[in-house]
């Protein structure tokens, strides 16, 4: 464990250095690509993992499966019988496809998702599982005979997660563009404006002082920088930062 | 809500009835819960050889008792990375006034995952930072499960690594230095609607604390027509 020779460590380090510094989603992508081709995985995909009701197309954060598979996987929503995110909600841990376990003779349909990705030059594969307090994701990546020794699997975790958090990061709106958010109080009390009450009505909702309901208000007003509570309410409606 | 203390050897004194309870809960979660058996101790605390008196602790209160904490060591002294860890760090030792490194930091098991409220965890990520720009802190170094990355890149921590992350006991680990600046700070207030700093620095009068950034105007003195 001690003391690997540090050469991919170093190779993920710049990676992230470089991701770090790149603009656009496009740069993240093509620099990951090329690392995870030079160390033979030729497809991966960065997604949350289904749960009732949600489609993977919707969560998908980069796609880089062949397209054909990419439909037929959604097509037949097969995340809900793949071991392999099935297996994301059991691990803190980044493992290997052949380690994800479920029941060759009884598990037909998780079998079945195996075998067929075989098709699809997936003969190995390596996942990376992302949680959240209120979500799973994962970081799926697959080849033909792809490296994995413990130090490369080492380096492909730490430069997929960074990639990953790269992505998210440039796909999120800025906060110069978006305005600041609205606290919670302040969003409380511009739903129950939005409504008609007034200060002091809301004030006898939400058991605060009516002082204390205009403050907010004109806090909601200076950060959505509008001139008075009716545009307010129609901002932040309109950047759905309250709903109706 | 929770009030976050940030304990020195300053103010140690002050804070004495709660360093019992304190190690206690250390052991309960890292030696039972955790299993990090080598730092199992017969008498049921977890006290290592870094809480020593240049250790600066948060303690997250709520109603008398201690709910989470988190502890920050000083670079220029051993810390887990320099001393337990260096060969998580290939980028190069860190040994800096203005980077302290970040350990032991917990929520006990009935405050976490919250939902009235901010949560605990992200107080005290929020309350750190605060703690590191009135005092001049520049980064943290951190030892920890990398598990960890995605949420902190979710609420805007931003982690840089300084090696690759190896199994130790089982688990992932990394070793990462963090930022600590404005923006990072008032990003979290945001995200759990803090308006005014979080931090009690009771017995610290004579601290030199630098400004903190504004987040958000006092309220008025006055009512005011909001048209």
């Amino acid at each position: 464990m001690q003391s690997l020779e540090p050469y991919w460590g170093r190779q993920a380090l710049d990676f992230v250095d470089a991701i770090e510094a790149s603009k656009t989603s496009a740069s993240v992508i093509a620099q990951f690509e090329r690392m995870i081709g030079n160390l033979g995985f030729h497809a991966y995909i960065m997604a949350g993992i289904p749960t009732s009701g949600q489609s993977l197309r919707q969560l998908t954060i980069a796609n880089g499966w062949p397209t054909e598979w990419f439909e037929l996987y959604n097509r037949e929503n097969l995340s809900a019988v793949d071991p392999v995110p099935r297996h994301c909600f059991n691990t803190l841990n980044p493992f290997e496809w052949k380690d994800a376990p479920y029941d060759r003779e009884y598990d037909r349909p998780a079998h079945s998702v195996m075998i067929r990705a075989r098709d699809f030059r997936f003969h190995e594969g390596f996942c990376i599982p992302i949680h959240y307090d209120d979500a799973t994701g994962a970081i799926s990546i697959a080849g033909e005979r792809p490296h994995l020794d413990p130090e490369t699997k080492s380096a492909l975790h730490l430069m997929s997660v960074f990639a990953h958090g790269r992505l998210r990061t440039l796909s999120r709106p800025t906060p110069v563009a978006s305005g600041r958010r609205l606290s919670g109080i302040e969003a409380e009390v511009l739903r129950w404006a939005a409504r008609g009450k007034t200060a002091w009505e809301t004030s006898q909702i939400l058991h605060i002082s009516e002082r204390n309901v205009r403050w907010h208000l004109e806090e909601a007003q200076r950060k959505l920088m509008t001139k008075n509570k009716t545009a307010t309410v129609a901002i932040a409606l309109v950047n759905r930062e309250i709903m109706l | 809500m929770p009030e976050i203390h940030v304990v020195r050897k300053d103010n140690r004194h002050l804070y004495e009835p709660y360093f019992d309870p304190y190690f206690r809960w250390r052991h309960e979660i890292y030696v039972k819960q955790r299993k990090w058996m080598a730092l199992d101790r017969p008498d049921g605390r977890e006290i290592d050889q870094f809480d020593t008196e240049d250790a600066v602790y948060l303690f997250c209160i709520d109603n008398g008792q201690l709910i989470g904490a988190m502890r920050a060591l000083p670079t220029l002294l051993p810390t887990l990375m320099s001393d337990i860890f260096p060969y998580l760090n290939i980028r190069g030792p860190i040994r800096r006034s203005d980077v302290y490194e970040l350990s032991r930091i917990f929520v006990i098991p009935e405050r976490r995952g919250e939902h009235a409220g901010p949560r605990v965890e992200m107080l005290l990520l929020t309350a750190i930072m605060e703690y590191g720009i009135s005092v001049g802190l520049t980064g943290f170094t951190i030892v920890l499960e990398s598990w960890w990355l995605p949420r902190f890149e979710r609420c805007g921590w931003k982690a840089h690594p300084l090696g690759l992350p190896q199994t130790i006991d089982g688990m992932s680990v990394l070793a990462v230095l963090v930022d600590c600046d404005d923006t990072t700070w008032k990003s979290l207030c945001g995200q759990i609607g803090l308006t005014r700093p979080i931090l009690t620095w009771r017995g610290l009068a004579g601290l030199n604390r630098l400004a903190l950034p504004d987040i958000s105007l006092p309220p008025p003195a006055f009512a005011q027509p909001a048209q």
